[in-house]
């Protein structure tokens, strides 16, 4: 993949500087500071409605802030820039079905003006890291939805981004999928030098896969706790969700949700 | 339950689709084969006719030429109604300029048109083809609007994130987005067409299907002129039927789909 061979100073923190966004009269997010580091993993957790798309949406781009400012290496966010790569919750609405898997994939490097051959070569490497290189020729109609949400992933690789935000990525899949992927992930996250963020409100998947957590809520939603999980980078499903820490950890986050 | 023999099921449903019509032009042949009336000639005449003048070539004339402006004015409709579609349906400032104007040369009835169109551009093919085009321009444009913007809001932000560039944008997203309502705008225009090509034929024209079935009345040569209205018929018929066929062919992955939506939606 080209983004194993990044050097890593090109990656770049993605900081957000007191941030606001309000809908009419509505404050949805108020005063929001956020520092991403390159190469680090970050879940921000909080209730439903709390405003964690919302924020996903001005992080990436695809909303504007009411104040404050996101920036990438210091260049302000406005519209959606090539250091972003994005994961919808909505994998099924966020594929093309008129496009063939590999070409989905492919799709956005189409869009850089990045030749066919090329453009396959990488596509197949990035279904490849995902375990699909079978379904290169299917539509996505065709594919379950943990492989389409892989699908997801596989276009947000090809991007080549520095930066890959998810947004609720696993939300609507059944339990068994869900955790297959929030592995997938970790070991992306391990091959590649990329940072990411994920929005959920499962606290134990947050807990499961991020460096640090950070917890949104009230209304206006807020940053209330940032929680460093010191896990190490190897996690797997049975030993690291029984360790004590990561216990310890969960029901810190729990309670910070749950007043 | 056992399967059943494939080529039965096919000669059912077959038989399901085809025993209506079958029956109607039998009964229609059978009631009017002794008919003497001046003008309700003989199925069996009315066909004789049609054959004749078919294979003696100039009905064939008349077919080739109303079918080449239909598909001249359907091209120009479909062409013209897509890209102005797919302007409005993405640009608000465009919608906003246009649908005052639209709104009301829509709520006027194409045929209205006919004779002013004859008298400004004389009775060659040019006239029927821009008659057939602006009628059939209005549900290809009306659905290219709808089908924008019903486009699901994740697929656009898809394109957007991913900052898929303009022209990429319009043929690769828009477009295939809004392809199935696009495509019913066509089928509805492709009977619009039928319609406007016998009018557009009726006034100062000297060939095509509209011409032949108007000359023939005017002669009284009623078999002649049944025989025209049955061949319209028909030609409509097979329009519509090659249309659902392509229409098949291009949204494949519409109907397969749609039918797949409930099985993978968890």
């Amino acid at each position: 993949m080209n983004s194993m061979n990044r050097p890593k100073s090109l990656a770049k923190p993605l900081v957000v500087d007191r941030m606001s966004k309000s809908f009419g009269a509505v404050d949805v997010i108020l005063d929001l500071n956020l520092r991403v580091e390159p190469g680090e993993f970050i879940c921000i957790v909080g209730p439903s409605g709390v405003g964690k798309t919302t924020l996903l949406r001005c992080l990436s781009g695809l909303a504007a802030p009411s104040s404050g400012q996101v920036s990438v290496g210091g260049e302000v966010v406005r519209e959606p820039l090539d250091e972003i790569a994005l994961v919808f919750q909505d994998y099924r609405g966020s594929l093309m079905p008129w496009m063939r898997t590999l070409e989905n994939v492919t799709f956005p490097l189409q869009g850089r003006g990045i030749g066919r051959e090329q453009r396959d070569r990488t596509g197949m490497e990035c279904l490849a890291a995902v375990g699909l290189e079978n379904a290169a020729r299917s539509y996505p109609w065709e594919l379950s939805g943990g492989m389409q949400q892989r699908v997801a992933i596989a276009r947000a690789l090809a991007y080549d981004a520095h930066i890959l935000l998810m947004d609720e990525p696993f939300g609507s899949l059944d339990a068994q999928t869900r955790l297959g992927l929030e592995d997938l992930v970790l070991d992306l996250r391990r091959r590649l030098n990329i940072s990411i963020v994920v929005v959920t409100h499962d606290i134990d998947e947050a807990v499961y896969l991020a460096d640090r957590v950070v917890v949104l809520a009230g209304r206006p939603a807020t940053v209330v706790d940032t929680v460093t999980v010191d896990l190490g980078l190897n996690r797997d499903q049975m030993t690291t969700k029984s360790d004590p820490r990561f216990v310890q950890y969960r029901n810190r986050v729990l309670k910070e949700i749950m007043q | 339950m056992s399967a059943r023999d494939p080529s039965q099921n096919r000669f059912r449903s077959i038989v399901a689709l085809w025993w209506l019509p079958v029956v109607l032009v039998a009964a229609w042949w059978i009631f009017s084969a002794s008919s003497q009336s001046f003008y309700f000639p003989p199925l069996q005449k009315i066909l004789a006719v049609l054959v004749r003048d078919l294979v003696s070539g100039s009905l064939l004339v008349d077919l080739f030429i109303s079918v080449g402006n239909m598909l001249a004015g359907l091209g120009f409709a479909i062409l013209f109604g897509i890209l102005l579609g797919l302007a409005i349906g993405e640009y608000g400032a465009v919608r906003r300029a246009t649908t005052p104007t639209l709104n009301f040369l829509r709520a006027i009835p194409p045929a209205a048109i006919v004779p002013i169109v004859i008298i400004a551009m004389g009775i060659g093919s040019a006239p029927k083809i821009f008659i057939i085009a602006l009628a059939c321009f209005w549900p290809v444009l009306l659905n290219t609007i709808d089908g924008v913007r019903g486009i699901p809001t994740p697929l656009i932000d898809t394109a957007r994130a991913f900052r898929i560039p303009l022209g990429l944008r319009f043929r690769r997203v828009l477009l295939m987005a809004a392809l199935p309502q696009i495509m019913a705008g066509i089928r509805v225009a492709v009977a619009v067409a039928l319609v406007l090509m016998v009018i557009s034929e009726f006034f100062g024209a000297s060939a095509g299907l509209g011409f032949y079935i108007n000359e023939s009345k005017q002669r009284f040569a009623m078999p002649e002129t049944w025989a025209g209205t049955v061949l319209v018929g028909i030609l409509g018929y097979l329009m519509s039927a090659l249309f659902l066929r392509i229409e098949r062919w291009m949204l494949g992955w519409y109907f397969q789909d749609a039918g797949s939506s409930a099985k993978t939606a968890r």
